[in-house]
């Protein structure tokens, strides 16, 4: 039943690297205290890179009896993911040495949110999904309350895990409900009961339960009201890395499980997802419009985007997927690149959150400035900008699988949208600025160039490669 | 009827009266208190099924750990619960639309599925192997068929102790704390020192 | 060389010029741009009379293709120079008038700090007239029009910090796109029937085209006729025809060298030139020649009423020019392109010469454009007076007839008696053709009243600049809106204000006062025959095209009173003007002073502007408003980006209302869209 252990473990070497390596950095950390935080941070990052490389050279393969799969999908997702972990690592350390607290913890919470991640992508059964999900949301549920002695921050942890928790419990009853009806837990057999037993009563009512669950963990609306709260309170670097890869990983889990398992009932399940979408970007635009607060206004961003990205699931074809995969890496790079730039952005050594606290940001800060605005534009779907390619391929996927309608809808959203990205930078350019702003941290500001850089013009390059993994890892579903 | 279905029928009903109550009683200790009997009876059935070890596994752990730790920190946490059902009634009418509304696509769907025959008909549950108990099969496949599970909950558990050093340890400067190898390794020297006082003259330092 | 290089220098020198001084005027200094524009102009104009010379003496015509322009299917158009006798004849006019205005321009201009910018304008305007009149299809015709627009519109309103300049040079430029508008239309219609705009492939296409044309509303419209009104539209902007005219006389607002050179001998004439260029379609094409013929004569009637009760002077001469310019139409409406082309050529130099003598009368008196502030210049400036009075003679065609062949006198004798006699012959089949002459004829003694008044009034008389001229005509400054060209620069060697005698013009301005005298005088003695006498076939050789049946320009027996009416209108005009203003000089002050109805009429230019006003500026400022507030701000910004964006905001703050910050709230949302999707789930699955 099983592959010989050493090419299993050749499979799975990406997670076993990230276990490993957290294990070491915690001995490493329970030993050296806070000292050790940097080789802590290093290590960490090296961890990450080694596993994308093991993640995008390593074999594929299915393991654990149809429990874990190792296709182009998950190396395509597992490597994007990696890499957004690497980032947030670094943001962290910098972050950690300004306000003095230095926690090794931060990269082994990392390093292990980012293992459930890649489990997730690889779910091929319903008990690994919920482990992975679990694995992935307790770390990130710890780091979003990770500056204990924030009370904003801790209001934020016990939101997210309180409202976790219900999600959990909502997905579990979807699975439970599911392993009824089909009685099995592998994706295979649950597409072979549906194939034979058809689109049942049964099993809509636990898929749906399961979308409900999975969409959570998304932050699709209305399933998303943890999300503004969170990103509000959470530390910057954390809310950088939550906004970033967990979302990736959510809509491949989705992608998986809902084009292996349950392609059956796919006339159902994109009508729920199509219904999860409009709200989603319904709400992520109209909502975003009375923020004040930088990272609010992104959580509302995230929630439109997460819409979007929505249509090409939907869209049940592998084209849609392709499309969901290229926007949600462009969106992963637009994102990390804002919150480098809001880490960079300080005043009197507090950290800018309002956005009236970015006016005459020009004068001060003429790089950041530029850097904001090139991303913003990208967000808001600008072309050349990278977020106006994402959009494109989206869009056109949804176009071609009828969904017109929907689409146009979508794009009214972002016009919507496009009103705080704008007003943004308007009050950077525009508006007089206050006071002087604080020196910003290099790694931060080398992180937000690149990405700004990436959304243009690195991305006409870039693009071209992208789109073919891509195009590569949706093929492994085998949809057509 | 046979000793078997009236059993189970009087733990379901045990079952689901005690996780009601869990939810309606005014006292947080009560409710505790029913859901120690609602595990109970969970055990209970699971006894019915077969699965002994998982029924003792439910009243060790979950009974003799959990629960207990639930009571100790409704004893002993000052909740005002008073405040807490503040409301209540304002959010009943509602809520008991939405509960009334669940309930009736549950039904629904049950019973569609109860006449047409669910995909699980189809699928048909493996004999319990009656040569190996229920303690040894689940030793015998938790650490290979679903070693990856396993090591993924180990991670999970991991995950959640650091959480809770994480977030509550602190290390107070004012605490003093014993430090046993120091207090071994003291010599005389360091401790003690003789000096000479002259006539008329104090130690001054 | 070859005469190819030798026009394509001609073309491009001017541009060079504008460049040189344009771009690096500031660097290398006035005198250096002022320099090279104006000698790279003689150079042109050098090349201009050598090739004209050429063509006189039967050289060939030929085209030099320079490179493509726009080529997109039948859509050929290429930068090319044409030469052939209508060109090389507008060749000569450009560069001769053009080159003596840059050289008059350096003592006119010589208190001005921007010279190079002045110069390059000059020179730019010169190329780009040179490109319409050596163009080979529709689309360099439209470059070197629009091109010539441009630096009419820089010209006027050079000096930029005067708001009746800018206001003027607006003016010009808005009434011209009414022209130009039609002219595209024009060109567009000639594309689409011919599938062309090359004139060469053009115009022999035109037969197979007669009877081409549309039925509407029970008639059958020519296209060829269609196409010909379209273009004289444009035709009607440039040239200030009538409808069209009001940006003509406010034009003057630019310095005076650039009316002489843009608003009287050159650019104003490409209306003409164009009319007579495309003779081909308009021998086909008898209605559009009976619209030209019908605005040629209302305006020159017009523009000649007008002009008689002008105080202004150099507003009489712009008036005058109009005036003129319905005479040619009137030439090529008949059908005699070719005398219109002469009386194009003649009045280039005479109405340079009265514009430049003018601008010398202005210079003289320190920039007082009022003719009742002047009076008794002539011992003053005495060369000034004798070229004006040439001019004048030109202009009014005093000549004896029936002498010598052609009879004798000064230019604008032969162009114009050339054309009243035109308009008889085809006035014998054509009423319109008749109206025409009779306008023709009465303007005639209109232009020699006017012409003479402007005389009498700057030149004889007692002099009315001693004291402060200004007190006698305090309440007329309405009339002339703007009477003084700004004299900001610095008036070093005579200062300001209205006492100082006048003083004669630097030779530099006199130089080509008596050049373009000599054309004045003898250009249509020297050049008659051959425009319009017996050797015009030889001469034009086919650069205009003349139908079978038209024989305006053949040898006929004319009755006398059509060879002497002329003269004895011109000279009846002189005797009235003598009458007026140097018998009974009080009288014409007391006749403004009544403000008559007809003299009111005529003062105010036939109420034009102030119709105009109405119409179509308080008009389209009218339908402006009605479509900026109610339709723009209520209609389309009310429901649409307004509404919209207030629809947005409530909606924002909604969705933000949601967001209240308990747990509890936000896991009931959670279960209700569980519901929902379930709901909706299920729904779906039966």
């Amino acid at each position: 039943m099983m592959t010989d252990l050493s090419s299993a473990l050749m499979i799975c070497l990406p997670e076993l690297i990230l276990a490993v390596g957290a294990m070491l950095v915690l001995m490493l950390g329970a030993f050296g205290g806070e000292r050790s935080t940097g080789a802590a941070t290093m290590f960490s990052g090296a961890a990450l890179i080694a596993g994308a490389f093991a993640a995008a050279l390593g074999p594929h393969g299915t393991l654990f009896a149809g429990a874990f799969h190792m296709d182009q999908l998950a190396a395509y997702s597992k490597v994007a993911i990696y890499v957004a972990s690497a980032f947030a690592v670094v943001m962290g350390y910098g972050w950690m040495n300004r306000s003095n607290e230095r926690k090794f913890e931060y990269p082994v919470l990392i390093l292990l949110a980012t293992l459930g991640m890649s489990m997730m992508v690889s779910a091929g059964d319903l008990i690994s999904l919920y482990i992975s999900i679990e694995l992935q949301s307790l770390a990130l549920y710890i780091l979003a309350a990770f500056q204990r002695d924030d009370a904003r921050a801790s209001e934020a942890g016990l939101k997210y895990f309180v409202l976790g928790a219900l999600s959990s419990g909502i997905l579990l009853y979807g699975i439970s409900l599911v392993y009824g009806f089909a009685g099995s837990m592998g994706f295979t057999q649950i597409a072979h009961a549906i194939a034979a037993g058809g689109a049942n009563h049964g099993v809509v009512f636990g898929l749906v339960f399961l979308i409900c669950g999975v969409a959570f963990k998304a932050s699709a609306a209305p399933f998303h009201m943890w999300t503004p709260d969170v990103y509000e309170g959470a530390p910057t670097p954390v809310v950088a890395f939550v906004a970033a890869a967990p979302k990736l990983a959510a809509m491949v889990l989705f992608v998986r499980t809902l084009s292996m398992g349950f392609f059956g009932a796919h006339e159902q399940w994109a009508q729920v997802l199509l219904v999860i979408a409009v709200i989603s970007f319904v709400v992520g635009a109209f909502g975003g419009l009375m923020q004040r607060d930088v990272k609010r206004l992104l959580a509302y961003s995230s929630i439109a985007n997460i819409g979007y990205a929505l249509l090409g699931i939907a869209a049940g074809t592998q084209l849609g997927v392709q499309a969901m995969l290229v926007f949600m890496v462009l969106y992963m790079i637009d994102v990390t690149g804002f919150f480098a730039c809001l880490l960079a952005l300080a005043r009197n050594g507090r950290p800018i959150t309002q956005i009236s606290d970015l006016s005459g940001l020009k004068g001060s800060k003429p790089g950041i400035a530029l850097a904001i605005t090139a991303l913003s534009l990208s967000v808001l779907g600008m072309p050349p900008f990278s977020g106006f390619w994402a959009k494109f391929y989206v869009f056109k996927s949804a176009f071609d699988a009828g969904l017109w309608q929907i689409a146009i809808a979508g794009l009214v959203a972002s016009v919507v949208a496009a009103f705080y990205y704008l007003r943004m930078i308007k009050i950077m350019w525009f508006d007089a600025s206050p006071a002087p702003v604080d020196g910003s941290p290099s790694e931060a500001r080398w992180i937000a160039f690149a990405c700004a850089l990436f959304s243009f013009p690195v991305v006409l390059i870039a693009l071209h490669f992208l789109d073919q993994s891509a195009g590569l890892a949706a093929a492994s579903l085998g949809l057509h | 009827m046979p000793l078997t279905a009236i059993a189970f029928y009087l733990l379901a009903i045990v079952t689901v009266v005690s996780g009601f109550m869990v939810i309606t009683a005014r006292n947080p200790v009560h409710s505790v208190l029913y859901l120690i009997l609602c595990f109970f009876s969970g055990a209970g059935l699971f006894v019915l099924l077969g699965a002994e070890f998982l029924a003792m596994l439910l009243v060790v752990v979950y009974v003799g750990a959990v629960a207990v730790l639930f009571l100790f920190v409704v004893m002993m946490l000052d909740v005002d619960f008073a405040r807490l059902r503040e409301g209540y009634a304002q959010y009943l009418p509602l809520g008991l639309v939405v509960a009334a509304v669940l309930l009736g696509e549950m039904v629904t769907v049950s019973s569609a599925v109860a006449n047409r025959g669910a995909a699980a008909a189809n699928a048909t549950p493996q004999a319990a192997d009656l040569h190996v108990s229920n303690t040894q099969s689940i030793g015998q496949v938790l650490y290979t068929d679903y070693i990856y599970f396993f090591q993924a909950a180990g991670i999970v558990l991991l995950i959640a102790m650091i959480g809770a050093i994480v977030l509550t340890l602190r290390h107070k400067p004012s605490v003093r704390r014993q430090k046993i190898h120091e207090q071994v390794g003291r010599r005389r020297r360091d401790a003690v020192e003789v000096t000479k006082v002259g006539v008329g003259e104090g130690i001054s330092e | 060389m070859s005469p190819q290089t030798l026009v394509t220098i001609l073309v491009f020198a001017p541009l060079l010029g504008a460049i040189v001084a344009g771009l690096f005027g500031r660097r290398i200094g006035h005198v250096p741009s002022m320099a090279v524009t104006t000698g790279l102009l003689f150079l042109s104009c050098l090349i201009a009379w050598i090739n004209f010379v050429a063509n006189f003496n039967g050289a060939p015509k030929f085209l030099v293709e320079l490179l493509p322009f726009i080529q997109i299917g039948d859509f050929q158009s290429t930068w090319s120079i044409r030469v052939d006798t209508l060109s090389s004849v507008m060749l000569v006019v450009v560069t001769s008038v053009s080159a003596l205005v840059h050289l008059y321009s350096w003592g006119y201009m010589a208190e001005d700090d921007s010279k190079p910018r002045f110069f390059a304008y000059l020179s730019l305007f010169t190329f780009a007239m040179l490109a319409l009149v050596t163009a080979n299809d529709f689309m360099q015709l439209f470059f070197g029009w629009e091109g010539v627009g441009l630096a009419s519109y820089l010209l006027i309103g050079f000096w930029f910090k005067k708001p009746t300049a800018n206001a003027a040079a607006i003016k010009a430029f808005v009434v011209n796109r009414v022209g130009d508008f039609g002219f595209a239309l024009g060109i567009m219609t000639v594309f689409w029937m011919f599938h062309t705009i090359r004139f060469d492939q053009l115009f022999p296409l035109i037969p197979s085209m007669l009877n081409k044309g549309w039925d509407f509303a029970g008639q059958h419209w020519s296209a060829l006729d269609l196409a010909g009104a379209l273009l004289f539209v444009g035709a009607m902007g440039k040239s200030a025809q009538f409808f069209l005219h009001t940006w003509l006389p406010d034009a003057m607002e630019g310095p005076t060298p650039v009316s002489a050179l843009i608003h009287a001998a050159t650019m104003v004439t490409a209306g003409v030139y164009m009319v007579c260029l495309l003779s081909p379609i308009y021998e086909h094409a008898p209605v559009a020649r009976d619209i030209v013929i019908m605005i040629g004569a209302i305006t020159s009637l017009f523009a000649a009423t007008v002009g008689l009760a002008q105080n202004d002077i150099k507003r009489v001469i712009a008036y005058s020019t109009c005036s003129q310019l319905g005479y040619m139409f009137i030439a090529a409406g008949v059908g005699a392109y070719q005398a219109g082309m002469f009386h194009l050529f003649t009045h280039a130099f005479f109405k340079a010469l009265l514009f430049l003598g003018a601008g010398s009368v202005i210079h003289a008196m320190h920039h007082e454009q009022d003719m009742r502030a002047m009076g008794a210049l002539r011992k003053k400036i005495p060369v000034t007076w004798a070229v004006m009075m040439i001019g004048t003679i030109a202009i009014t065609g005093l000549g004896i007839p029936e002498i010598m062949g052609h009879g004798l006198g000064f230019a604008g004798f032969y162009s114009k008696d050339g054309i009243l006699e035109a308009a008889y012959k085809a006035g014998l089949s054509n009423p319109t053709a008749n109206f025409g002459f009779l306008v023709g004829l009465a303007v005639a003694g209109l232009t020699a009243f006017y012409s003479w008044r402007l005389i009498f009034m700057t030149f004889e008389g007692k002099p009315k600049w001693g004291a402060h001229p200004h007190d006698d005509h305090a309440g007329h400054h309405a009339q002339i809106e703007s009477h003084s060209e700004p004299d900001t620069h610095g008036h070093d060697d005579h200062g300001h204000g209205h006492g100082h005698t006048p003083h004669e013009s630097p030779w530099v301005m006199l130089v080509p006062l008596l050049v373009l005298s000599v054309g004045a005088i003898a250009a249509g003695f020297v050049f008659a025959p051959y425009f319009i006498g017996e050797d015009h076939d030889a001469f034009w050789r086919g650069a205009i095209f003349v139908s079978a049946n038209n024989h305006v320009l053949n040898e006929m027996e004319l009755p006398a009173w059509v060879t002497w009416s002329p003269l004895a209108v011109s000279v009846l005009g002189l005797l009235v003007a003598c009458y007026f203003y140097l018998l009974k000089p009080e009288l014409p002050p007391r006749i403004a002073a009544q403000k008559g109805p007809i003299w009111t009429f005529l003062y105010n230019k036939w109420f034009f502007d102030e119709i105009y006003d109405f119409i179509f500026v308080k008009g389209a400022k009218l339908l402006g408003d009605l479509f900026w507030k109610v339709g723009d701000q209520k209609l389309i910004d009310g429901l649409g980006p307004n509404g919209f964006a207030r629809a947005s905001l409530e909606g924002g703050k909604r969705v933000a209302k949601v967001q209240t910050g308990y747990v509890y709230h936000y896991a009931f949302v959670m279960l209700l869209g569980v519901l929902g999707l379930l709901s909706y789930g299920i729904w779906l699955a039966s």
